[in-house]
């Protein structure tokens, strides 16, 4: 158990420097911007209580707020996502019983279904965030564009974050 | 009371989301960016010593380009030095024994801070600049701040030793500027297409332009002293309004690549402000 919370600790940390440090500064062809940070959402055990998800969520897009200076932008955008988490896992796991592992992974859930779970949170986000952005700006067309390349870069680079965290864990445990 | 109590626990994920969702929404629509808290910008102690650890190394990425920048900058300064002392001296020759010489305080009523930039964006809608000065180096909320290349934006947000500028690619920045030789001004806004470009509207349909003329701060705000360089002309704009022409403007500052900035301290603008208040 301090193992896994340790686990999470050094994912979040790892997660929002190189969210703020790198990330941030990415934008390809002026739109897509990778959003790596929710990983860390993403990956929070399934049976925690819904109020733990909602309080890391908030204070994880809060402390990207804080770096990004984009006042309540993220925190708006991460709460909303896990407010919705365990409704978009129910729209492809049904009997969550029967899940071994209560971690969202490949391994736990099979790839398919993980992949799925991964592309809708990811796009889930993007689309949340680009329209709160859209407030100050409103040309439908560059927002369109603009979540859906990040949402396909954000997917691919949170795949290979994904085949990392999972060598490490492997070989820590 | 049993039953209060029981349906707010049955219901407290609901309570808790509200709770979190009112927060991010008040931050979010505190319109004013000069009444933040300073805590929650990226000018707190904590995410601003990251920034400079982190800028300390990839500082060294742009030297090239910029040792070329100042080299420029240097040559043309020098060429005006010389132009100056020549102009200087034929006065001397001509001075009329009668004439008061400028004093100095009226010369002189601006000062320069140098401060590093430590943390800046240019791809999202709203852009802040991080920088590595704050109040204890003589940094104010409203100070101008240029580069060597022209202006680059205003202070916002200052804490003890970082400061949080509000970037000319921010919606909430308005600069007024005229285009350079003319008295007719208008306000310069970036319309959050490109880093490289940005909008001059609100110009008289008689001013007359060519492509590739300067646009220069026009002084009226008493942020950035008159003339400082803002960028040149890039094309005429099609307006709604019909008294009006907007001008598409390229900036002379490098926003992808800022390093070091000037913060301007105006002794007058103390002065300005309280009489335009009283008015």
């Amino acid at each position: 158990m301090a193992k896994r919370i340790l686990h999470y600790c050094v994912l979040f940390v790892v997660l929002v420097f190189v969210q703020v440090l790198v990330c941030n500064n990415i934008c390809i062809f002026n739109v897509a911007t990778p959003f790596i940070f929710v990983y860390f959402l993403i990956r929070l055990p399934i049976d925690m209580r819904i109020n733990w998800v909602l309080t890391l969520s908030f204070l994880t897009g809060l402390i990207v707020d804080v770096f990004s200076d984009t006042q309540g932008m993220n925190a708006l955008a991460c709460t909303l996502l896990g407010a919705v988490r365990n409704t978009v896992f129910g729209l492809y796991v049904t009997r969550k019983d029967e899940i071994a592992d209560t971690i969202p992974s490949i391994k736990s859930l099979g790839i398919s279904v993980y992949m799925k779970y991964l592309l809708t949170m990811t796009l889930l986000y993007c689309v949340i965030i680009v329209s709160i952005e859209a407030f100050t700006f409103h040309n439908t067309l560059m927002s369109v564009l603009r979540a859906l390349s990040s949402t396909i870069l954000s997917f691919v680079v949170m795949l290979g974050i994904d085949s990392l965290v999972n060598t490490k864990h492997e070989k820590g445990l | 009371m049993r039953n209060l109590i029981s349906f707010l626990i049955r219901h407290s994920s609901w309570f808790v989301f509200l709770l979190y969702v009112f927060i991010s929404l008040f931050l979010l629509f505190q319109n004013n960016p000069y009444q933040q808290y300073v805590y929650l910008t990226s000018a707190n102690s904590a995410s601003a010593s990251i920034y400079k650890v982190v800028s300390g190394v990839t500082s060294y990425f742009n030297l090239q380009s910029i040792n070329n920048d100042l080299q420029e900058r240097n040559a043309l300064l020098e060429m005006e030095v010389i132009n100056l002392k020549r102009q200087l001296d034929d006065c001397k020759i001509r001075m009329i024994a009668d004439s008061i010489s400028l004093p100095d305080s009226v010369a002189q009523s601006y000062e320069y801070y140098f401060a590093g930039v430590i943390n800046n964006s240019v791809s999202r809608p709203m852009n802040y600049i991080t920088i590595d000065k704050g109040s204890s180096d003589g940094i104010e909320p409203e100070m101008g701040v240029v580069d060597q290349n022209g202006v680059v934006g205003i202070v916002s947000v200052v804490s003890k030793h970082a400061a949080r500028v509000i970037s000319l690619l921010n919606p909430n920045m308005k600069l007024s500027c005229k285009v350079k030789g003319s008295d007719y001004f208008g306000s310069l806004y970036w319309d959050g297409v490109s880093p490289h470009f940005a909008v001059l509207e609100e110009m008289p349909r008689h001013v007359v332009y060519q492509k590739g003329d300067t646009i220069v701060t026009s002084g009226y705000s008493a942020v950035f002293p008159e003339g400082l360089i803002v960028g040149v002309i890039e094309s005429g704009m099609k307006t709604n309004d019909d008294n009006f022409i907007a001008l598409r403007v390229r900036l002379s500052t490098d926003f992808t690549r800022l390093s070091t900035v000037r913060a301007i301290k105006s002794n007058l603008s103390d002065e300005l402000k309280e009489i335009e208040t009283e008015g």
